[in-house]
């Protein structure tokens, strides 16, 4: 199977031409059936290909020759090792399930072909990105799935908010590209390859300058960081939810923002070479998981909360590749690709049986008529809040225990404290949208049957897949085998570790239900309390008004903070460096005055402040 | 050394030329300034060409060139001026400022 | 040795005849035909003397180089790659021509085909000069018939008004360019580059520098200006939006490509002792200047088209950022000088002629030169649209495209030479660049079309169109093939004389 690697990604491909050439006598029926069998069918050959590794073969590498910069050659080609095959098939098998869910979801759009076009080119371009074996490749595909996000982000571009949001996706993606495309170039230049393995032989033997390697690492990252919307430039994840449920799955959630993680793993012998990118992976991450988490908090909005639940949940991944935990941070980027998207997808089934109604304060008793999509998301829900024994716990508990054994007993402290907001917030979710009374208008109507049995099928890996690493960690110990990395953290994780986590996780399942269930506690929309010891004060008329001037006002104080750091400090960055490039736009076009005269003056000044320039500098130099 | 001083006329001649483009309102005389820079340049030309380091005919040959497409230059010049006079009936060379931006 | 004209080997300058004979025949037919006359077939006969020219061109590649008349003229590999892009560009320029003209927009079609073909020739000795009188009087040809092309209708004032900026600036900057050639001439007491090359070094030993210097900023003046480089760019918005779609193409193309030439010839011919000079002080002074100006022009390019709202102002900003981009290797003198120019103009040529294309079709149909004239085009013609897309793609340098690559060997040369900030510039202004040209894609994919019904895409427009689309796509899949065929070219016959050095016969 290894030997037809290179089939994988071209199913979609050839998929992705058919529809496009196929867009006006296709109806919605035929292109969905090009579009998941393609997938369907890349996702068998990736499955032949993770069970030929799982049985140990060698890593294969498949390449031709491509291009030559004076005496190098640059391959294209194809690589399969343990995280690419594993990856394959995270990406394949999400992507089959997408497009088949996506059938239920987008009928009667009346361009549902398109949509399937750039689904396929998407999936095209994300598998091509995997299996990339040199940068300049990986690069590539990395635009290319830039440019299918853009696509499907403004899908609907009707809307107004779709529109900016895709443009707006793009642009902040691309600033972190210029740092992967600078990495990419100073690697070239120090190592003189573009291949991965001789980079990081070159590293290895001490080639290239420490500095440099710090410099190319934290480059690296800052690709990662636009992929992967970690912090600052993770505004755009948010609002690339304006794009359709089924492609908010799948690339916002699942795939390709997780490519940023993938890199990271993927140049990992970078990373570990040099103390400083290592740190700042972690400490970009661990800020990155409780500033969303916390923005998480207060959000109304079905997909939005997912949104900044899954740039917290990336921020972990990155938390635990920078304390070295390579496969603890692989271990949730599997489990969270599948978890994620079954919660996405679930909430697709909530928006479609409420008409397209996303707001979660209009929601509410959704259990009495939709059950099944309850239990779904009740799944994905105990998942990513770490209970034990669903999937999200094994990881997170490996995550945790990287930094708590990397000896950054901060970074755990923010972890766990991260896990004790998203359990929060999952479950505020869960309840406001399915328990309670129905708080919308109108009837609730039915979910198709397409669209269920994919998030079954998500469902049993979301539960399950956790026991790949436990009880022994064969999950580890089967990726880095041959990569030189360490399995594990050195030392035995004490045990009150997991204890630790599942209980901050309890806690914040807890606080929700106290808050939407029984309503022990005033739930303010706006406002959510930190309840310290709210057991204490059983008296209701206590409880309000000190909670009302000690926790809900630094509450909202932090809230208010936080969201403003986000809107102004973070979005000022980002505006004001716009408007340098628009003030020097305004001065160019304000001197093009429409005279020649000017024009003639204008190239005259510049020609003597450029000789001016140069010579003043040879005279005082 | 006698060159510098055909150089300073040069010069001279030069900046007139160039100031005439900078500030003259009419646009006949914007173009004359151009043809006073390109005789500036024919000035140095035959200069170099009698008082060089290397002082050979060349200079003199290249002289006669430029003359000819000075020449071209200008007539094409105050052709396209022509038709912008017929077009807008003003020869006032910041009046033609529609473009821009 | 004395030799004589015939003495010569005529045959090497067959393209250079062949458009000189097309561009006079022509004019005399057009003296004979009637003033309503359907004057294509002149188009028709300009096109296979540029596709006669291309073949003669193209069937010279790997022979020695070859000097002409008095070493004036020279026959180097370099000169024929830029030639053979210059025809090629032309030809394609003439195709779409000949649906421009059925509109009536250019009444004087005569005129027009044949001062195409002058102003190509004047490009074409501009790319083969080894001599200052030579390239002078080229570059003038290239002008001089340029400045009729900007305002060849001559009923509208904007083509006027555009005609009259090119020739007042452009004539400023030819006295700058002969006036920084008579010191050339002063100091060497010649005409040949490569003999002035060798007697510059030696007055830069005897205390003569700062006339060297003189003489190289007075002729960049010229050089950023025909290129359209930031400071010197005032002129390109207003002629590109004034001028007939094709001659902007013509100029955004050709002209450009052929400014590029003149520039590398110069430079490398004539001071390439500055870069070998021990000090290594006149390499960083001309590198820093160079890459000033190519920076300047990447921010001002692209920083000032965020502000448009014309396709063709747009465009003529979105050249001068390129402008800025293609001086990066010349000015880094990186390892990749000649392939990375040559491909960057080849990439640069394929999309600025589709996107110009495309736009001259538009604009046609919604009779307005606005980006709004762009609204709806996925709907109106989604194959149009599509090509469209590709040409901004490229032009924006996102794989997989000519661009991306063109951008790619451009910053290696950057990062190669350690001049780290002016790739960063680049890879900045890249992504303010996206603005304006993704507000494009968006106006034709995610706005409605303000007029129904489809639009009219004329043949030969069409296979204009799907001709630079195949480019862009081939060469940005498969850039090795191209970047061979640039490796096998003899570039350094291009630095050295061909007669060893010696003084030219007097």
């Amino acid at each position: 199977m290894l030997e037809n690697a290179w089939t994988i990604p071209l199913f979609p491909l050839v998929a992705f031409f058919l529809l496009l050439f196929g867009r006006k006598s296709w109806g919605e029926k035929a292109a969905a059936w090009v579009g998941s069998l393609a997938a369907f069918a890349s996702l068998a050959v990736s499955a032949g290909v993770l069970a030929e590794r799982l049985s140990g073969a060698e890593n294969s590498l498949l390449s031709f020759s491509w291009l030559t910069l004076g005496e190098t050659v640059i391959r294209f080609g194809i690589e399969v090792d343990p995280l690419n095959a594993l990856m394959l098939l995270i990406v394949s098998l999400i992507s089959f399930l997408v497009h088949v869910y996506s059938y239920g979801y987008m009928k009667g759009d009346g361009r549902v072909p398109v949509f399937y076009a750039y689904l396929s080119l998407f999936t095209f371009s994300m598998l091509g990105l995997v299996v990339s074996a040199n940068l300049l490749q990986l690069y590539i595909f990395w635009e290319l799935v830039g440019v299918c996000s853009f696509l499907l982000i403004g899908f609907w571009y009707f809307k107004p908010e779709a529109k900016q949001a895709a443009k707006k996706a793009f642009v902040v993606t691309r600033i972190g590209d210029i740092g992967l495309f600078l990495a990419l170039l100073l690697a070239f230049w120090y190592t003189g390859s573009l291949e991965l393995g001789p980079i990081f032989a070159a590293v290895e033997a001490g080639q290239v300058p420490a500095e440099m390697v710090t410099l190319i690492a934290v480059l690296i990252f800052v690709g990662a960081i636009g992929k992967s919307g970690q912090f600052p430039l993770h505004t755009w994840l948010p609002d690339a939810m304006e794009g359709p449920t089924p492609v908010s799955a799948l690339i916002h959630a699942a795939t390709m923002v997780a490519a940023g993680v993938y890199l990271v793993a993927r140049t990992f012998p970078l990373f570990e070479a040099s103390p400083v990118a290592l740190d700042t992976v972690a400490y970009v991450g661990a800020f990155t998981a409780i500033f969303a988490a916390s923005i998480g908090l207060v959000q109304n909005d079905i997909k939005r909360v997912l949104a900044y639940s899954t740039v917290s949940q990336l921020g972990y991944m990155m938390l635990a590749l920078g304390s070295a935990g390579y496969a603890a941070g692989a271990f949730h980027l599997m489990t969270h690709a599948f978890f994620k998207a079954l919660l996405f997808l679930a909430a697709g089934a909530v928006i479609v049986a409420l008409h397209h109604q996303q707001d979660i304060r209009k929601m509410g008793g959704l259990w009495s008529t939709h059950p099944g999509i309850g239990w779904l998301f009740l799944i994905g829900c105990l998942a990513i809040s770490g209970i034990p024994p669903f999937s999200g716990f094994f990881s997170k508990d490996e995550v945790l225990a990287s930094a708590w054994m990397d000896g950054r007993p901060g970074v755990f402290a923010v972890g766990v404290v991260a896990a004790f907001f998203t359990a929060f917030y999952m479950f505020r979710l869960f309840f406001l949208v399915f328990t309670g009374s129905f708080r919308g208008e109108g009837n609730r109507g039915s979910v198709p049957k397409s669209m269920l049995w994919p998030m079954g099928i998500l469902a049993v890996p979301a539960v399950a897949a956790g026991f790949v690493e436990y009880p022994t960690p064969f999950f580890s110990r089967w990726l880095t085998e041959g990569t030189g990395l360490a399995a594990e953290a050195g030392g035995t994780v004490p045990l009150w570790l997991p204890v630790l986590a599942t209980l901050a996780s309890l806690a914040g399942v807890a606080l929700a239900w106290a808050m939407y269930v029984k309503r022990v506690l005033p739930a303010d929309d706006l406002t959510k309390p930190i309840p310290w010891g709210y057991r204490l004060l059983k008296n209701k008329y206590f409880i309000d008004e000190i909670y009302a001037k000690g926790v809900v006002l630094p509450y909202r104080w932090l809230g208010a903070f936080l969201r403003g750091f986000d809107r102004f400090v973070v979005s000022g960055l980002v505006r004001f460096s716009a408007g340098i490039f628009r003030t020097v736009g305004r001065i160019g076009s304000a001197i093009q005055n429409g005279q020649a005269q000017t024009y003639a003056l204008v190239s005259l000044v510049g020609l003597v402040l450029l000789i001016i320039g140069l010579t003043a500098g040879r005279l005082f130099g | 050394m006698p060159v510098s001083s055909y150089l300073a006329l040069g010069a001279i001649l030069f900046c007139v030329g160039l100031y005439g483009v900078l500030t003259k309102r009419n646009a006949v005389m914007v173009l004359f300034s151009i043809e006073l820079m390109l005789n500036a340049a024919n000035i140095n030309l035959v200069a170099f060409s009698k008082y060089g380091l290397y002082a050979n005919q060349t200079g003199q040959v290249f002289t006669l060139f430029t003359i000819t497409v000075a020449a071209a230059e200008a007539a094409v010049g105050i052709a396209i001026l022509f038709a912008l006079y017929r077009n807008r009936s003003t020869a006032e060379a910041d009046r033609f400022q529609s473009l821009k931006g | 040795m004395e030799k004589y004209l015939l003495d010569y080997n005529w045959t090497v300058m067959a393209p250079e005849l062949i458009i000189a004979g097309a561009a006079a025949l022509l004019s005399i037919i057009d003296l004979l035909m009637k003033e309503k006359q359907d004057k294509r077939v002149l188009a028709s006969l300009g096109f296979v003397a540029v596709l006669g020219a291309l073949y003669f061109t193209v069937s010279r590649f790997g022979q020695q180089p070859y000097e002409i008349l008095g070493d004036t003229y020279r026959i180097d590999d370099f000169g024929l790659v830029f030639k053979t892009l210059l025809l090629t560009g032309t030809a394609l320029v003439l195709a779409v021509s000949l649906q421009e003209a059925k509109r009536k927009e250019i009444t004087a079609q005569g005129e027009y085909y044949y001062l195409l073909l002058t102003a190509l020739l004047g490009g074409m000795i501009l790319t083969s000069s080894a001599d200052l009188i030579t390239l002078f009087v080229g570059l003038e040809l290239l002008s001089i018939s340029s400045y009729i092309l900007a305002g060849i209708r001559k009923r509208r004032t904007d083509s006027n008004e555009a005609a009259w900026k090119y020739v007042v600036l452009g004539g400023v900057s030819s006295a700058f360019i002969l006036y920084g050639m008579s010191f050339v001439y002063g100091l060497a007491g010649t005409t040949n580059l490569y003999t002035a090359q060798e007697r510059m070094a030696e007055a830069m030993g005897n205390g003569m520098e700062s006339f060297v210097y003189l003489s190289l900023f007075l002729m960049l003046f010229g050089f950023g200006f025909k290129v359209a480089s930031a400071p010197f760019h005032m002129w390109v918005p207003d002629v590109y939006q004034g001028a007939p779609t094709p001659v902007t193409t013509f100029l955004a193309v050709v002209s450009k490509t052929a400014a590029f030439a003149l520039m590398i010839r110069v430079i490398l011919g004539g001071y390439l002792f500055l870069f070998n000079s021990r000090t290594a002080e006149g390499l960083e002074l001309l590198t820093t200047a160079l890459l000033v100006l190519a920076g300047l022009s990447m921010v001002i390019g692209n920083t000032v088209a965020l502000r448009q709202f014309n396709n063709k102002r747009l465009m003529a900003y979105s050249s001068i950022a390129h402008a800025g981009y293609t001086l990066v290797p010349l000015a880094t003198l990186g390892p990749m000088l000649f392939e990375s120019t040559v491909y960057y103009l080849t990439a640069y040529l394929l999309m600025t002629l589709g996107a110009f294309t495309v736009i001259g079709i538009v604009e046609r149909n919604a009779g307005t030169g606005d980006i709004s004239a762009f609204a709806g085009l996925s709907r109106r013609s989604p194959l149009t649209a599509a090509a469209m897309t590709i040409f901004l793609i490229s032009l924006s340098g996102i794989p997989v495209t000519a661009g991306f690559f063109g951008k790619f060997y451009i910053l290696i040369n950057a990062v190669a030479t350690q001049h780290f900030w002016i790739a960063a510039i680049m890879l900045a202004t890249t992504v303010v660049s996206y603005f304006y040209y993704f507000g494009i894609v968006r106006m034709m994919y995610f706005r409605p079309p303000v007029l129904e019904g489809k639009v009219k895409v004329p043949p030969a427009s069409a296979l204009v169109i799907a001709v630079a689309m195949i480019g862009t796509v081939v060469l940005g899949i498969t850039p090795q093939w191209a970047l061979e065929q640039l490796g096998e070219v003899n570039w350094a016959a291009a630095l050295s004389p061909l007669n060893g050095g010696a003084p030219p016969a007097q």
